[in-house]
């Protein structure tokens, strides 16, 4: 027999808790939502501290969204035998992560940098990667138990894919008219893409498919300005810019490191011209490669990469991201990228 | 580790249960003491050497104070132990502010001096320990209690992981008799407890992280101009946002204490229903008050010396107190401008000649605090909320200067909530204002209705199964918002 009030309370909590917990569950797995980990620091500074992997055996990524979603790290793996460290991060400037990793004394591996023009050139530092760089050297004991505790529930559990079915994401969804005169703000269909353990972004099933999801993103990349001239850094501003760049590549390849910048698909007419008018190849992405004295790789050079059609105009589907990871990888072997192991 | 983590929970279980297994009342101390050191050192191991250095000089030099009879020695040991603990304290908090507002002023005189950047990290909860020792001490130079008996006791008074970094501040009489005979949760406290933990984690992961923290960031780190409406719902946002932060992680620290089966006191008293400043003051921190009261005011003099010396120490308090949560001149200000709102106050019951005192109890009981109680606390019901929303108002004018890091950001959101700012920008959106305003709205008369009562007491009086719906949906939120362990603000000071 109970006989506090409060104890019959906690059993009724408990029943209502465990009903309701499980009901969620059950709805969002027969919705077909499938598993995916909360992309946080403590996710990023779990594979940044993967870079000082042997060398000759780990290749590091890092970029804004487009490779996150383009890499397919299951077939990079397979196909190399070689370990893929995912660094890039949606949204975010990347030069923030190549300078980190110039300056840090024990990398001597091999990095690829993908270049989205709209944010690499960015001459601001990044939020996003600072945060993420500080939770990598700061990280309390406390925090890295949490965080594998943390996996390890968020890899049984679907309703704790945070960035898709938190209280807060689901709230982002409800339409309320907005304010006039405030600045777009992004908010992705729910149904956009998940992240797996490998920080691989992809896109969900229902995203490939229903042509009004995807158009629902295309109009945040029409909002951000993706089809309207913007103001480029250009001048002094991008000539910082370059040398930041070109300080950080010699310090890798001072150490024997081997650095290469690629340029990944995007497609959709407007969308893409517009790229191009604001960022024009020669000023940008091949006077990088100029001054830092690096190979690159843009997808409209090489027939195994240049066709690609981007179901948001930016990123690629799971199917097409497996391709790409494979004529990329072709690329990469004739550049000598791989080493040979007997 | 923080409340709001799987860390805790997973060490939280282990103490309970080694806290209930039948082992010696010393060995369940020895116990807690060891779960309090492991609490402290996940966040950075070293540090626990400056707790141990705290604790192991303190328990000598208080006992030795309490022992000494030639009066030299004594103040020359309670001089040792103040330098000890608040050299400490300045070296590791206000180290990096000192040497910067040295260089300012040595530049502005004309010698060019510019030493390198010190990188000094702040041990977490170093402004809590500190003001727990040092009460200590000074208890014991004042012979206010006697020694505590063991240094197993006096360690776990200073260390007890669930007041250890961001309090409630405890004085030894409240704690340190609790360790002297065995203490275990019964069911009903082991309930209690564990409600109000869910409470308290309620308030900091879904209200003030998943909800308000967000808005409160965004107006706080806007680059340009803002609209006069979104600067008001920023700096509501942070009023809920460091209330509910604060005020859940002392809510869980009482109910983790109480699993345990021991009581700590309250910290909050529904704040922002407070009628006046000197009420603010007993409801809001409160065990910061009584202790700036007792080990500041009280010592500076407090209210024998004339009203003149009244005033003056309560500034001198207010500042110093402002200057505990930061090394920033912003804080200071924030300090200050409580001080002023309680000269006005009390200037006012002067004036009228009300028969206030100042140090007075709270409506709990527990502590007193600065200020005078003014007459207004009379019942007047619609009187007294058109001044608790005043109250409210003027509180959060001085949350700019708490929040913003710099004087140029507080001046630019004051200017922009107070429509000075021409051509201020809208930068929150529709749903940021709608969580804002519900959930800050719902704040204030939650905090209006329980201003005179007592949680606890309180959930005794609905049905049973209405308690445990509640308990039900508010874990629900949290489990849903999925905010885990980020840091408490508080941790900061």
């Amino acid at each position: 027999m109970i006989a506090h009030p409060l104890a019959k309370a906690a059993l009724l909590m408990l029943v209502i808790v465990s009903c309701a917990i499980a009901g969620w569950e059950y709805y969002l797995r027969s919705e077909g939502f499938v598993i995916g980990y909360n992309d946080d620091e403590a996710l990023w500074a779990n594979n940044r501290a993967m870079v000082y992997a042997p060398t000759d055996k780990t290749t590091v990524f890092i970029g804004s969204s487009r490779i996150k979603y383009d890499l397919d790290v299951e077939t990079w793996e397979k196909t190399t035998g070689e370990k893929a460290v995912q660094l890039a991060q949606g949204g975010s400037n990347p030069r923030v992560g190549l300078v980190n990793l110039g300056n840090d004394e024990k990398f001597k591996g091999k990095l690829i940098i993908d270049i989205t023009e709209g944010l690499f050139f960015r001459p601001e530092d990044d939020e996003q990667i600072l945060s993420r760089l500080k939770y990598y050297k700061e990280a309390t004991p406390a925090q890295h138990f949490s965080a594998k505790t943390d996996w390890v529930l968020e890899s049984k559990f679907i309703f704790l894919d945070k960035s898709n079915l938190s209280l807060g994401a689901l709230l982002d969804q409800v339409s309320i008219p907005e304010r006039k005169g405030l600045d777009f703000d992004a908010i992705f269909p729910t149904r956009f893409s998940y992240i797996n353990f490998n920080r691989q972004s992809i896109m969900t099933k229902e995203f490939v498919s229903d042509t009004n999801l995807q158009r629902k993103v295309k109009d945040i990349w029409t909002n951000f300005g993706g089809l309207k001239r913007r103001n480029v850094p250009k001048g002094d501003t991008l000539q910082k810019v370059m040398a930041e760049a070109v300080a950080a590549v010699a310090k890798i390849k001072a150490r024997g490191g081997k650095v290469i910048f690629i340029r990944t698909p995007s497609s959709g007419g407007a969308y893409r011209e517009m790229e191009l008018i604001n960022f024009p190849r020669a000023e940008y992405f091949d006077q990088l490669l100029l001054l830092t004295k690096s190979n690159g790789i843009y997808f409209t050079d090489y027939p195994e990469l240049k066709d690609f059609i981007c179901p948001e105009w930016s990123h690629l589907s799971p199917a097409d991201a497996v391709l790409y990871t494979k004529g990329l990888i072709k690329i990469l072997e004739q550049k000598n990228w791989f080493t040979k192991h007997n | 580790m923080v409340f709001n983590s799987y860390t805790f929970i997973v060490f939280f279980i282990i103490i309970l249960i080694l806290h209930n297994l039948p082992f010696s009342w010393k060995t369940k101390k020895i116990n807690l003491l060891l779960a309090s050191y492991i609490f402290y050192a996940a966040w950075n191991p070293p540090f626990i050497l400056l707790l141990w250095m705290s604790t192991v000089i303190d328990y000598f030099v208080g006992r030795a104070l309490y022992t000494q009879t030639n009066l030299s020695k004594k103040r020359l040991l309670l001089v040792l132990s103040l330098i000890g603990n608040l050299g400490m304290l300045c070296f590791f908090k206000y180290g990096t502010f000192l040497l910067d507002n040295f260089v300012t002023v040595v530049n502005a005189i004309g010698w060019n001096f510019h030493p390198a950047k010190p990188n000094i990290i702040l041990p977490a909860g170093i402004s809590f320990y500190t003001f727990t020792t040092l009460c200590y001490t000074i208890d014991m130079y004042e012979k206010k209690s006697k020694p505590v008996k063991s240094l197993l006791d006096f360690s776990l008074f200073v260390t007890f992981f669930p007041h250890l970094v961001a309090g409630p501040i405890v004085r030894p009489p409240q704690l340190v008799p609790q360790f002297e005979t065995e203490r275990k949760a019964n069911q009903k406290m082991l309930l209690e407890g564990l409600f109000l933990i869910s409470i308290g984690l309620f308030m900091k992961v879904v209200l003030a992280d998943s909800m308000l923290s967000a808005p409160a960031n965004t107006v706080f780190g806007a680059p340009g101009k803002l609209a006069t409406l979104d600067a008001w719902m920023g700096v509501l946002a942070f009023s809920g946002q460091i209330f509910f932060d604060f005020a859940g992680y002392s809510t869980c620290a009482v109910g983790a204490a109480m699993c345990l089966g021991f009581i700590l006191p309250q910290n909050f008293l529904y704040p922002y229903a407070a009628i006046g400043f000197s009420d603010f003051w007993r409801r809001w921190h409160i065990t910061l008050s009584a202790w700036l009261r007792d080990y500041l005011y009280i010592p500076l003099g407090g209210n024998r010396n004339g009203k003149f010396r009244t005033y003056i120490n309560l500034m001198i308090t207010m500042l110093l107190g402002g200057l505990w949560h930061g090394a920033n001149w912003t804080f200071v200000v924030w300090g200050g401008l409580h001080g002023f709102y309680l000269w006005v106050e009390k200037a006012i019951a002067d004036f009228r000649h009300d028969k206030v005192s100042a140090i007075v109890d709270t409506p709990s009981g527990e502590v007193g605090v600065l200020g005078a109680v003014p007459e207004i606390l009379k019942p007047n019901i619609f009187r007294n909320f058109l001044i608790a929303m005043f109250t409210f108002f003027l509180i959060n004018v001085t949350w700019v200067f708490f929040r913003a890091t710099n004087f140029k950001d507080a001046w630019s959101i004051l200017s922009s909530m107070f429509g000075f700012m021409k051509d201020g920008e809208p930068i929150l959106t529709t749903l940021a204002i709608l969580k804002v305003s519900v959930i800050v709205t719902g704040m204030v008369i939650v905090h209006w209705i329980m201003r005179d009562k007592k949680t606890l007491e309180l959930i005794y009086k609905f049905p049973w199964w209405l308690i445990g719906l509640f308990w039900a949906i508010i874990l629900l939120l949290l489990i849903w918002s999925q905010e885990s362990s980020s840091s408490f603000i508080y941790f900061q000071f």
